[in-house]
């Protein structure tokens, strides 16, 4: 039998085709950042492509906080995507990362969350480096008794563990494989650089941690923590025990790339404030139903009257102060249809026992389990299944218009979602 | 309020009628949940109980928050009230397999317990996984008008929880 092809069609009926379109990887509707097609949610291709373009790219990504390495020796280990990663301290005061990944057969070489060393040596072949990365020696180098051993041109200074630039700001230790990423303030802009230090340019101290695994695309939560439109519809706690915020709407601010954003809500009596201010801590600021106000116990920690905020930082890190509840949130893909959604909660070293008591309680607000928004465990997961079938369908995100630009009136828009896909688009080379 | 590791010691045995009193308080509470009571979870504890979820790495660094802490019966009432009025997620039952409790007195009608579980979460679309993995710590109270828990801290094994956690375990 024999097959018989035409070469002219073959060609014209698609790889040329697909080559000379902008992007081979997806067809986004004209509308542009409105509709988001489907597939981007779980197209294995995509998925790699935001590897190298994001992950791997020109962009700042979360590798962990300063006081998690505060002393000379202190490791700790995290991922950049899909990269392990090293983040390490010398005995100079120096920050370093680097690519959890030996130089010798491509083997993890630290192995715990954190740990505290002089040097770190891969376990398989005992490859052992200084904290910077540079590779000291290599077992056997010379062989035993005479034999074997490295080549003679064998150089220990051409071999090291791949090296990531590295900036701290505002205790974040932020990591990234390019020379092109501007510095951190520049990347963030002057407001969403601002905000940051509002919160976190303090003496930061770990109140707890845990992680929760999501089963939906990492992309999905980035919308969603995006989404100020959902907040009062999905999460119905404070509505249901009649929590009187006294919060007035607040906005939106989205940076110049439009990656970043803020989303803010203000108190809106701000003749209460001198009580407040002689008080200082307010037993039931907040009128409830509920059995347990104390749950709810605040004070003022800002003169600026805003009482809940939630900052993103593109790729994949998020701050969030809902009443005096500090943490970082950084979410990690696991997969294309899994992401681990890490919670730091912190307080400063300069709180009071007081203070430290209400943070803690607080707490119970936000988290995997958390009484005000647990709904974001799921809510993500029934977007990846409502989606997984139709690649070819698109998000339609229109409320508050068509545009992304900072609102700071109202909260009632999807403006920081469409933020998201236009840089988003941007990075991605999906923008036509 | 921070879940402090038990030191493993010698357990002084503790008459049988205390230790009977105590496994059916362990085991009650288990098909308290397991059948879907919630309303009579908060009943189990002390008024002024301290409840908390929290992971062992939290617990070995000293760090006050886990995942869950109600201090008092109402706080409890609270959580409860949440998951039936407002909480929003999949159906899902749990099945706690709990091991043999070491029990120690502490104080006058006071008890340190500890025991091992297992918790089966069982969607509504018939998968069934392994939720989570831990011990609990407690502070028992009895017998006065019945065996109560005056602190119950659950200290999982792993950081993660897989999509959420709104029952309280």
């Amino acid at each position: 039998m024999a097959v018989v092809h035409d070469c002219t069609n073959f060609d014209e009926a698609g790889v040329p085709e697909r080559a000379s379109r902008a992007d081979p990887l997806v067809r986004w509707p004209e509308e542009g950042v409105t509709r988001v097609p489907f597939q981007v949610f779980s197209d294995p291709a995509i998925y790699a492509a935001e590897q190298r373009k994001i992950f791997r790219g020109p962009v700042w990504h979360y590798l962990c906080l300063e006081t998690e390495v505060s002393k000379s020796g202190d490791i700790r280990t995290g991922w950049i995507g899909e990269t392990p990663i090293i983040v390490t301290r010398d005995a100079d005061g120096a920050l370093h990362a680097m690519v959890n990944r030996c130089a010798h057969k491509g083997a993890l070489v630290c192995l715990k969350d954190k740990d505290n060393r002089q040097s770190l040596t891969c376990v398989y072949h005992a490859w052992n480096y200084a904290l910077d990365g540079r590779l000291k020696s290599v077992a056997f180098q010379r062989g035993i008794k005479g034999r074997g051993g490295m080549p003679e041109d064998f150089d220990l200074a051409k071999h090291r563990l791949q090296p990531i630039r590295v900036e701290s700001f505002c205790g974040i230790v932020f990591g990234t494989f390019s020379d092109e990423t501007p510095p951190v303030e520049q990347y963030l802009g002057d407001r969403i650089a601002a905000f940051l230090r509002r919160n976190m340019d303090h003496p930061l101290k770990v109140l707890g941690t845990h992680s929760q695994m999501i089963h939906n695309n990492w992309k999905l939560y980035a919308e969603n923590v995006r989404d100020s439109y959902h907040a009062t519809l999905l999460h119905t706690f404070y509505t249901t025990f009649k929590v009187n915020r006294l919060d007035m709407d607040g906005g939106i601010v989205l940076s110049d790339r439009k990656w970043h954003h803020i989303s803010y809500s203000k108190r809106a009596t701000l003749d209460a404030a001198a009580e407040y201010t002689t008080a200082n801590v307010h037993s039931a600021q907040y009128d409830s139903q509920l059995a347990a106000p104390e749950l709810l116990d605040a004070w003022d920690g800002f003169d600026d009257q805003i009482t809940h905020s939630i900052q993103t930082i593109f790729p994949t890190l998020v701050i969030q102060l809902t009443l005096n509840s500090l943490a970082v949130r950084f979410f990690v893909p696991r997969g294309v249809d899994k992401t681990e959604l890490y919670w730091i909660f912190l307080g400063y070293e300069t709180d009071t026992p007081e203070q430290e008591r209400m943070r803690v309680m607080q707490a119970n607000l936000t988290g995997a389990a958390g009484l005000v928004a647990l709904e974001d465990g799921c809510i993500n997961s029934f977007v990846q299944r409502g989606t997984v079938g139709s690649p070819d369908h698109a998000a339609f995100i229109e409320m508050g218009g068509k545009t992304a630009e900072s609102n700071e009136s109202s909260r009632a828009t999807e403006a920081s979602v469409r933020g998201f896909w236009h840089g988003y688009r941007d990075i991605m080379g999906f923008a036509s | 309020v921070s879940a402090l590791p038990v030191e493993p010691r010698t357990v002084q045995p503790v008459a049988a009628d205390v230790r009977d009193a105590v496994e059916d308080l362990l085991t009650g509470y288990t098909h308290v949940l397991d059948d879907g009571r919630v309303d009579e979870w908060a009943s189990l504890f002390e008024k002024d109980a301290i409840y908390q979820v929290t992971t062992r790495e939290n617990v070995e660094a000293g760090r006050p928050v886990g995942i869950v802490l109600c201090i008092g019966r109402p706080m409890m009432e609270d959580r409860i009230k949440a998951l039936k009025l407002a909480n929003i997620f999949e159906s899902h039952v749990f099945r706690h397999v709990v091991g043999r409790p070491l029990i120690e007195p502490a104080g006058s009608d006071r008890y340190r317990v500890r025991s091992s579980f297992v918790i089966y979460r069982t969607m509504f679309t018939g998968r069934t996984d392994v939720f989570a993995t831990g011990r609990y710590d407690d502070l028992i109270t009895g017998p006065g008008d019945g065996f109560r828990f005056a602190e119950r801290i659950a200290v999982l094994d792993s950081r993660v929880i897989d999509t959420l956690m709104v029952y309280p375990i």
